[in-house]
């Protein structure tokens, strides 16, 4: 039925997924026309990822829907991989995939044959061939140079490349990029978003995933909108601005009303933050309460772990001040940011927090294991009777103290890392996704460890990436993007105030 | 709150002081203890089933569980122990050194000629450890400061101290003037046992010691752990990483002292052999006692196994091939074995 109107080549009809106690799609339609470029936009928890998913054959749908591929129908609970592969649907996803070690035509022919000669790779050709799908995207890279040596957004160029030439020769093919701008530093996006315009200027279907907003306004023909699992609006480009889409994507109406700033609290600031910058942050200052847990929003690439980062000291500052209880703290190494009384809990547990292969007693000591070295010898006993307290304190559950941390779950090892810094004398406490693969009762243990800590004065700073954690763990929710706080607010925050702020304050991002 | 308090001790004293309970819930059996308890000590029932076997086979049974039999095995394996603990520090630390065989034979030469030009015992010993040191620092730094591979810097400075002992010393064997009383050391006995043998027991309790007993120990495992990790819970990483490269050189050092005591020479053709011997005892010692880990007991166990069979077998007159073939297939199994285990309990793949 969808054949039926000419140029459409991607139509996707009365899609829903349901997941185990949520309906993740409800209804959704999106189509596609040749040439466009179309823009797939919704905050987090839409439902974008999931579709893209749906379509690419990883999650089935429910059934009752059709997906149209340039006039080849399946029923929306058939997708398979390999049906979205022969159809012609191309992904470039966030992680690009591409191989460092080898050469661009290496990675534009990754996963495909190679052109042969008599039983030999033809080399020669394998890079005209390569040399010809990178001219499409008028880009200069020449095909036999390292991947490693190429810039972002080239490398991004070249993941589209390879998804272009595994469709190359058939008309129909549909490129998915999703959020391709994402690790792209601000003058990189230009050049990935010409190469993407002239892409279906050349005919290409594009669908275009992305948060940014100014980007989806200059590069896209017509826009479709996810909410909750629902299409909520379908529009064309032309004549939009961002405040629609905004409104499109929170689902209320626009208020521009900027909150009064909170009151001051009493007492000093337990941190004090002036003009940081390094990496993605680009200026940034704020205050922390004794007895505060601030929150951080922001999307992706707005600079919310890094900040977490150079406050703690992981990573070198470019300027900034950085005053904890009224001291100036130095800050060039983890170590600095400990002795000023600062916690730092990293969002990627196995690489950098746990010690897995260790016991709870060495990972529950390991911000301090000095308080074990008395008299010459390591009081392991005490470490041990500490760390028992401490598990039931806790409530972690393991198969034993000496288990290495491996065997405990998520949530029990997050509590363990938890653990580290509590027993420390510590005056800021910074939190990156601490409840990310921590299941629900874990996560509430968690809350209210970081809440009694900062009962006696002490603060917290929380990364959320769930704005509707972060609206009701935190006092106050300031706003990142670009690396820059856009916004703040003060009681009343809801995870729609948050998914707004962080949408309007990328424009000025470039 | 205290009710939640209360009920939570009450899961802990399930979960972690009655491992019955635990099991119970879990679902590990009491077999699976069992396997646990086979793995910790298979090497060891290994051993004692090959010490058996040569005591009571025909060919060997007259000689090998003789006291000077054991005395000349416990003294002759006395190098390769003392190297065998020097390889297993950086190795803790998640890093190879390949040069321990290299800085053995150059604190040999060392200490020996400089006994021949008139230094004496004590200064002749300050200098080789004091070189061992040099190389193991330039090791540790390029490793820990420059992030090179350790398993390949460790080989170049192997191969240039090997060349630089062969330039110093023209390929001689230093004959004289190495001191009486090194030699007796290395040949004497003390209470029955080889003196040489009392050293390595206090290089081994004092590596053990300092791994198992000192916060510098800690560090260390925690770094080879996951290093990433140790940093940002404030631990000088590099610093870390760079002693436990200079720990080996010294311990190589000593095992190069103690090979001069053993032949009362400098022999410049003695050196890389060392660096697998001592590698192969760390890696057969890390499949026992701690099971996926690299531990003192283990490595010493290790040595005493290479070093038994081979005696066993070269008394019971099997050929010479005999000897690397057993040695490398036990090598082979056990550190297969470990390796398994040692993912199992979440360790990282050493290389």
């Amino acid at each position: 039925m969808s054949t039926a109107l000419p140029g459409r080549v991607l139509a996707v009809e009365g899609l829903s997924k349901t997941f185990p106690g949520t309906r993740a799609l409800v209804d959704v339609s999106l189509h596609v026309r040749r040439g466009e470029v179309h823009a797939l936009l919704g905050g987090n928890g839409s439902g974008k990822s999931t579709l893209i998913k749906v379509l690419a054959g990883v999650h089935r749908g429910d059934p009752g829907g059709t997906i149209d591929v340039a006039g080849e129908t399946v029923a929306s609970d058939a997708v398979t991989p390999a049906w979205a592969s022969r159809a012609g649907l191309r992904f470039v996803h966030q992680d690009l995939g591409l191989f460092d070690a080898l050469s661009v035509a290496e990675n534009v022919f990754a996963g495909r044959p190679y052109p042969r000669r008599r039983g030999r790779i033809d080399w020669r050709r394998t890079r005209r061939q390569a040399a010809e799908v990178l001219g499409r995207l008028e880009t200069d890279v020449a095909p036999e140079r390292p991947l490693a040596g190429l810039r972002p957004a080239e490398r991004t160029l070249v993941a589209i490349a390879r998804a272009l030439h595994c469709g190359e020769g058939e008309e129909r093919s549909v490129l998915v990029l999703d959020e391709p701008t994402a690790p792209l530093p601000g003058h990189e996006v230009d050049v990935l978003l010409e190469a993407v315009r002239r892409l279906a200027d050349a005919g290409e279907a594009i669908v275009y995933v992305s948060h940014r907003l100014d980007e989806v306004l200059s590069v896209s023909d017509r826009v479709t909108v996810l909410r909750d699992g629902h299409r909520v609006a379908e529009r064309p480009v032309a004549g939009l601005d961002e405040a629609t889409l905004v409104g499109d994507i929170v689902g209320a109406s626009l208020d521009r009303v900027y909150p009064e700033m909170p009151p001051p609290r009493l007492g000093e600031p337990v941190l004090s933050v002036r003009g940081l910058r390094g990496g993605p942050v680009r200026d940034v200052s704020f205050d922390l309460a004794p007895g505060e847990v601030l929150g951080i929003g922001g999307l992706v690439g707005s600079g919310r772990t890094t900040l977490l980062e150079l406050l703690f000291g992981a990573r070198p500052r470019d300027g900034g001040e950085v005053r904890v209880e009224g001291r100036a703290a130095t800050l060039g190494s983890p170590r600095d940011g400990m002795r000023a009384g600062l916690a730092y809990v990293p969002e990627d547990r196995a690489r950098d927090s746990a010690f897995l292969d260790l016991g709870i007693p060495e990972n529950m000591s390991a911000a301090d294991p000095a308080r074990y070295w008395r008299g010459g010898r390591f009081r392991h006993r005490r470490e041990r009777e500490d760390a028992r307290a401490d598990a039931e304190a806790l409530d972690i559950r393991a198969p034993s103290l000496a288990a290495p941390l491996l065997q405990l779950s998520g949530g029990n090892q997050q509590k363990v890392v938890l653990d580290r810094w509590l027993r420390r004398r510590t005056r800021v406490l910074l939190l990156d996704e601490p409840t990310q693969g921590v299941d629900i009762a874990s996560r509430a243990e968690i809350y209210q460890q970081v809440r009694r800590a900062v009962a006696d004065g002490a603060a917290a700073i929380l990364v959320s990436s769930d704005f509707e954690e972060l609206a009701h763990v935190s006092d106050r929710v300031l706003v990142l993007a670009g690396g820059r706080v856009v916004a703040e607010r003060e009681g009343d925050v809801t995870r729609d105030w948050v998914t707004r702020q962080a949408y309007e304050g990328q424009g000025d991002r470039r | 709150m205290t009710t939640i308090g209360e009920r939570a001790s009450d899961m802990i004293e399930a979960r972690v002081t009655e491992p019955a309970a635990a099991k119970r819930a879990t679902g590990p059996s009491r077999s699976s203890a069992l396997l646990g308890l086979a793995e910790r000590y298979a090497l060891v029932a290994f051993l004692g089933v090959l010490l058996i076997v040569f005591a009571v086979l025909p060919a060997t049974s007259e000689t090998f569980l003789t006291a000077a039999n054991l005395r000349n095995v416990a003294a002759n394996e006395s190098v390769i122990a003392v190297a065998a603990l020097a390889a297993m520090v950086p190795l803790l630390a998640g890093q190879f050194d390949v040069s321990i065989g290299a800085v053995l034979g150059m604190a040999q030469i060392a200490v020996a000629s400089a006994m021949a030009h008139g230094v004496p015992l004590t200064g002749a010993i300050a200098i080789a450890l004091a070189c061992a040191l040099v190389v193991g620092a330039v090791n540790g730094w390029l490793v820990a400061y420059l992030g090179v591979n350790s398993f390949i810097i460790t080989l170049a400075t192997a191969t240039l101290v090997g060349g630089l002992v062969s330039l110093y010393t023209h390929d001689q064997v230093i004959l004289q003037g190495v001191s009486q009383h090194l030699v007796d050391f290395g040949s004497g006995n003390l209470l029955g046992v080889p003196r040489v043998t009392w050293l390595v027991a206090l290089v081994a309790l004092l590596v053990a010691y300092g791994l198992g007993w000192t916060l510098q120990g800690r560090r260390l495992v925690s770094v080879g752990s996951n290093a990433r990790a140790a940093r940002l819970v404030g631990m000088p990483v590099n610093r870390i990483m760079l002693a436990s490269f200079v720990v080996a050189a010294l311990l190589a050092g000593i095992a190069g002292v103690l090979q001069v005591a053993r032949t009362g020479t400098g022999n410049p053709q003695i050196g890389n052999a060392y660096t697998l011997a001592a590698l192969s005892a760390a890696f057969l010692g890390a499949s026992t006692i701690r099971p996926g880990r690299f531990n003192v007991p283990g490595t010493i166990i290790g040595v005493a196994f290479v070093a038994f069979s081979v005696n066993g077998l070269t008394l019971a007159g099997a050929a010479d091939w005999v000897d690397p073939v057993f040695t490398g297939t036990a090598l082979g199994v056990a550190v297969a074995l470990s390796t398994v285990l040692g993912r199992r309990r979440g360790a990282q793949r050493v290389i």
